[in-house]
């Protein structure tokens, strides 16, 4: 393995980040050190393929909802502010409200993205609310509502793909549960308080529940 | 420091939304979120390379801006200033969430397996930018990266993905220069040994 | 459409505010190592007509819940209503919680803390296995259980009931 310092040299050589007086010196030792000089080519081709296949700007997934939820949380973060200094009344909130923000948050809220707003009947402070919502998949609509007779709020998904009805569906009990954040992990217990199985994270960031 | 996007004549400037936001005016910052969440939501998906997350955390950043909008002096861009947020909050959920790729931080383990892996590449000039046609290389690149340790991810992101220089990205760790450049050196290494497969087809 | 919605959401918002006037915030439950925000419980039901499709389980619904299936079968059109799998679970305060009453449908909670006029802020992600169905924010009180129709199964369908316990 390479010094540190031939390391940094071949860093920076491949960054640009030398004056003109070290980068000559470091061509010139490139010239008689032909391994290094393979490392040095195939160091510049990876970096390239990145700067290829890493793009500065991306296409942001449901971009007019990313908006919308945006301006959602910021009104709730008001409202919450607006509470906290019950004094002042809601009366800035309300003014502050009206703002057209929220002409463009609520019309790109309600379009095919199954983002919904609470009507105010079913506002309670006794009852679960859903506040927002959105389904990745645009082909599901979600719709919510409270349903008084069954006392419960209901969060409908609606277009979602059936299960194969040959896949066996098992339950699991689980009652109880250890964090480890040091392994950003959980494991779950079951009314014997035996080890039933952990979740955790993928490399992707996707849920991975493993046996214990 | 990244710089801010290129905005059109007749376009309001950074510095008007911001003033507008700041006092108050939702719909001067919903125009600063339309025009700089592609570059933040790349930034947040090169770094967790998760669609799902990076698109919480990109819009995390943007609340949080939001929140911290009083104290923006408008000594720096708006942009930079957005930048480091959104590095943060993406950074903190990384180490949060401990996606390590093989788990190695320590740089003289890595070195040594880097070294087991140097010997398996191919001998001979590589042809990447023929691999670099062969759209399979984008996804094998995405997967290769995602296995990187926070840090080495970290740097490869701010350093090709956003262009800092090494001074910029040892200010936004915040660690020192040679970290800086042993980090970007063995996550480089890293990456080629991941690679090496991927080059050795293309040959 | 543009002026019906944002008096709409003008109007939600203002109720939503009244209704945070109501109640003063509940004392902050924590546990022995992690700080939590409050402990669920989460079943996933499977509802049919036809009871020949049931799978046969045992499992009870929480005492708190009382009449569960009554109140099930006035949401969805479902005779039989069966919980496949339950999980009891702390919801932490720093770290995202998980419910899992099976493999196949599960939630990830995250808590934004207590809600000032009781109950907890949630965001909640269902997912099926590794894809996500869906996103929502939502505010979750004692003695008023979420009900979210799930994906079709054996011409009948799962549900996932997720309910804040009172203690």
């Amino acid at each position: 393995m390479k010094h540190p310092s031939e390391e940094h040299d071949l860093i920076r050589w491949i960054d640009g980040e030398m004056n003109e007086t070290e980068r000559t010196a470091f061509e010139e030792h490139l010239k008689h050190d032909a391994a290094l000089a393979t490392e040095a080519q195939k160091m510049r081709a990876l970096s390239d393929s990145l700067r290829a296949h890493m793009p500065a700007e991306m296409h942001v997934p449901h971009a007019d909802y990313f908006n919308t939820q945006i301006g959602v949380r910021i009104t709730q973060m008001a409202l919450d502010e607006a509470r906290s200094k019950q004094s002042a009344g809601l009366g800035g909130v309300l003014q502050w409200l009206r703002q057209p923000w929220f002409a463009l948050a609520g019309a790109a809220a309600l379009g095919v993205l199954g983002f919904f707003l609470l009507t105010p009947e079913t506002g309670d402070a006794s009852e679960s609310m859903i506040l927002s919502s959105y389904t990745p998949n645009t082909n599901v609509q979600a719709r919510t509502y409270h349903d008084h007779n069954a006392d419960a709020t209901v969060l409908m998904l609606d277009g979602l793909d059936a299960v194969p009805a040959e896949r066996k569906i098992s339950g699991i009990n689980i009652q109880r549960s250890e964090l480890e954040p040091e392994l950003a992990s959980t494991t779950m217990y079951n009314a014997q308080g035996a080890a039933v199985f952990m979740i955790s994270r993928d490399a992707l960031g996707n849920p991975m529940i493993s046996a214990r | 420091m990244p710089a801010s996007a290129a905005t059109d004549p007749g376009e309001v400037s950074d510095l008007d939304l911001v003033k507008r936001s700041q006092a108050g005016d939702t719909r001067a910052f919903d125009v600063l979120v339309t025009r700089y969440r592609g570059r933040i939501y790349a930034m947040t998906y090169h770094l967790i390379q998760n669609e799902t997350e990076a698109w919480d955390l990109a819009q995390e950043a943007f609340i949080k801006a939001w929140r911290a909008l009083p104290t923006f002096k408008h000594d720096a861009g708006f942009y930079t200033w957005l930048y480091r947020i959104a590095h943060n909050v993406s950074y903190d959920w990384l180490r949060k969430k401990k996606i390590q790729g093989d788990g190695e931080f320590d740089d003289e383990r890595t070195e040594h397996r880097i070294a087991a892996g140097a010997e398996a590449t191919p001998k001979g000039d590589l042809a990447p930018d023929t691999a670099l046609r062969n759209a399979e290389l984008g996804q094998r690149i995405q997967e290769a990266i995602s296995r990187l340790s926070p840090e080495h991810r970290q740097v490869i992101v701010l350093r090709e993905v956003e262009g800092l220089a090494y001074e910029e990205i040892a200010a936004l760790i915040p660690c020192s220069l040679g970290t800086v450049m042993s980090r970007l050196f063995y996550a480089r290494k890293k990456l080629q040994e991941q690679l090496h497969d991927v080059y050795e087809t293309s040959l | 459409m543009k002026i019906v919605l944002p008096a709409l959401f003008l109007i939600s918002c203002t109720a939503l505010a009244c209704a945070q006037d109501l109640e003063a915030p509940p004392p902050i439950i924590t546990s022995v190592k992690h700080a939590t925000d409050g402990h669920v419980w989460g079943a996933l039901i499977f509802a049919t007509n036809d009871a020949t499709k049931l799978t046969g389980t045992n499992e009870e619904a929480h005492a708190d819940l009382p009449k569960l299936n009554e109140r099930l079968a006035k949401v969805f059109p479902f005779k039989h209503f069966e919980i496949l799998g339950q999980h009891r679970q702390d919801i932490f305060r720093e770290y995202e919680s998980w419910v899992v009453p099976s493999r196949d449908l599960f939630m990830k909670i995250d808590s934004k803390g207590p809600a000032d006029s009781g109950g907890v802020n949630l965001h909640l992600q269902v997912w099926r296995q590794h894809q996500v169905l869906v996103k929502s924010d939502a505010i979750l009180r004692k003695d008023s259980p979420l009900f979210i129709g799930g994906p079709p199964w054996k011409e009948g369908r799962l549900i996932f009931v997720l309910f804040l316990e009172s203690k």
